[in-house]
């Protein structure tokens, strides 16, 4: 694999748009993405988008590349749709290197899109995808998490104010970022006291239903060299579904410290050489356990971690300084590429909430149950590490 | 109670489990018999799973697995309670996952959802009840788990 390096990125505003569709939100974060890079449409050589519930929401299970590229003017290249759960956007990323790094392509486009507005079940929990029997019997995602918290808070004694406290610094941390969906400031208060979704997960403390879509242009190092000062290496990314263990450990996912060590092996990068971190913050508890299990802290150390202001913005790993996806929102297939596109301008310097001197980025997304009612893993976790590549 | 009887009760209980759900579960042939949950147990390696598998995956063998009734006593591993549910449920509702003496741990709806009387590790028992309801407002049943009884 020769090195793989980002000279553009794009990404629309993360919200609610009801009048929109993902072609639309494509079509403005892969121009953004064009923009930003500086190159002409005609040197893409292939492209992967990542969407996850267009199939089911929207009736476009594939073509939603094609159709966002068709409106840049890109055809007559490769083009797929990878569907990879949460994960959906960092996997298209990682088709990209791996195309780009194998020597086959020069210049890559990897494209997230997701529309989660105006679904049917408005207000209730997104159900997941597969996991049939499951959902027959009233799972569904926040299920998964409050059943994490109350086995992490028994073995750990993880406390509500310890939860909020992720709530309450993402939110503080999205103030400066105008792509957020949410920007005003909450307190530890208003994190318990809003309304209960899942005892005990209250609603503050999992990420909204967003729309949006972010995009990166990858290309080879020499390549980069003729478009930028500042291209962004991929020093690592890694993919891995869910380890199959019996009777696993609820409060740890294998598939996320499969992937961050498999990361950080290839990268020769560890947790103490990280400036930030974007990590799937789908649920509150989920950023604690993230920290345990991509070595920030000890296992069962997650909680205290943010209590004591470890992954604030003067904190040792700085986690989520875009908001997260608790304030910036969630749409499913964009979020690994938002992270992507955060960190390359934490990295380049003009982040709105700039992490000073960053030079080292960690992105994580995960996502995904496994089709059974064992307990089983998160499906699928995609762990990419960004470095300055000047 | 004639035997003819029995068998008709037995068919209106079984037509009230969710048909997904069927083939997972045993139910109780007569009064003095407990609900069962039904897994395979593989003849090669002796590992449990639930649901049935067609395919040992840690053999490799299709010819290894048999039907096997399930303990139907356990322990609860995790809990949480549903206070905003998705379409055809009604919230508040307890869901969690219970530790079986094979060796599984398994996600199952609970019988109880008052917080002061749900404790982890808790002994708790199979019983055969409603779940939700379907769009017309007839009653669904499945598996369920109770504390089980001092």
């Amino acid at each position: 694999m020769r090195t793989v390096c980002i000279i553009g990125v794009g990404m629309t505003m993360f919200g609610r748009f009801p009048q929109s569709n993902v072609i639309e939100l494509g079509r403005t974060a892969c121009l953004n993405a064009v923009r930003d890079a500086g190159v002409a449409t005609k040197d893409i050589q292939v492209a992967y988008a990542g969407h996850a519930r267009t199939g089911q929401l929207h009736n476009r299970e594939c073509g939603v590349g094609q159709s966002i590229l068709w409106e840049l003017g890109i055809s007559g290249i490769p083009v797929s749709s990878v569907g990879n759960f949460c994960s959906s956007g960092s996997t298209a990323l990682r088709e990209a290197w791996l195309a780009v790094g194998s020597g086959m392509y020069d210049m890559a486009f990897a494209i997230g899109v997701e529309k989660l507005t105006g679904r049917e079940g408005k207000g209730r929990p997104l159900t997941s995808d597969g996991v049939e029997l499951l959902t027959v019997m009233g799972f569904s995602p926040p299920v998964y998490f409050g059943n994490v918290l109350t086995r992490h808070m028994k073995e750990y004694g993880t406390t509500m104010e310890q939860l909020a406290m992720v709530a309450v610094k993402n939110r503080r941390n999205a103030g400066p970022n105008p792509r957020c969906q949410y920007k005003d400031p909450i307190t530890v208060e208003e994190v318990i006291h809003s309304p209960v979704i899942v005892d005990p997960l209250t609603l503050l403390n999992c990420c909204p239903t967003t729309d949006g879509a972010a995009a990166a242009i990858l290309c080879s190092k020499e390549v980069a060299g003729r478009y930028t000062n500042k291209p962004v290496e991929i020093a690592a990314s890694a993919l891995c579904s869910g380890p199959y263990e019996k009777c696993k450990d609820i409060t740890s996912f294998g598939a996320d410290r499969l992937a961050a060590l498999n990361a950080y092996e290839y990268a020769g990068i560890g947790p103490e050489d990280i400036d930030l971190a974007e990590v799937h913050d789908c649920f509150t508890i989920a950023e604690i356990v993230h920290y345990e299990d991509f070595g920030f802290c000890k296992k069962g150390e997650g909680g205290r971690f943010v209590e004591e202001g470890m992954s604030g913005m003067e904190g040792k790993i700085p986690v989520s300084p875009s908001g997260g996806l608790m304030s910036r929102g969630h749409p499913i297939g964009a979020t690994g590429l938002a992270q992507i596109c955060e960190s390359v301008w934490q990295l380049r310097g003009v982040a709105e909430n700039q992490v000073r001197g960053a030079k080292v980025a960690f992105t994580h997304c995960a996502g995904g149950f496994q089709d059974t009612i064992e307990l089983g893993d998160i499906q699928s976790s995609a762990v990419t590490i960004l470095k300055r590549g000047w | 109670m004639t035997a003819d009887n029995s068998g008709s009760k037995a068919k209106v209980q079984e037509d009230l489990v969710d048909p997904k759900l069927r083939p997972l579960i045993r139910l109780a042939g007569s009064p003095s018999e407990k609900p069962r949950l039904i897994g395979s147990k593989c003849k090669s390696c002796g590992e449990y799973f639930f649901p049935k598998r067609v395919l040992c995956p840690n053999c490799l063998k299709e010819d290894v697995l048999e039907d096997v009734p399930l303990s139907n006593e356990g322990k609860l591993y995790t809990y949480c309670i549903v206070k905003a549910a998705p379409l055809g449920f009604d919230a508040p509702y307890a869901v969690g996952y219970v530790d079986l003496p094979e060796g599984l741990r398994i996600f199952s709806p609970l019988a109880e959802c008052d917080k002061e009387r749900l404790k982890i590790d808790m002994d708790v028992e199979l019983i055969v009840d409603k779940i939700r309801e379907d769009k017309t407002g007839q009653p669904i049943h499945g598996y369920k788990f109770k504390p089980a009884s001092p």
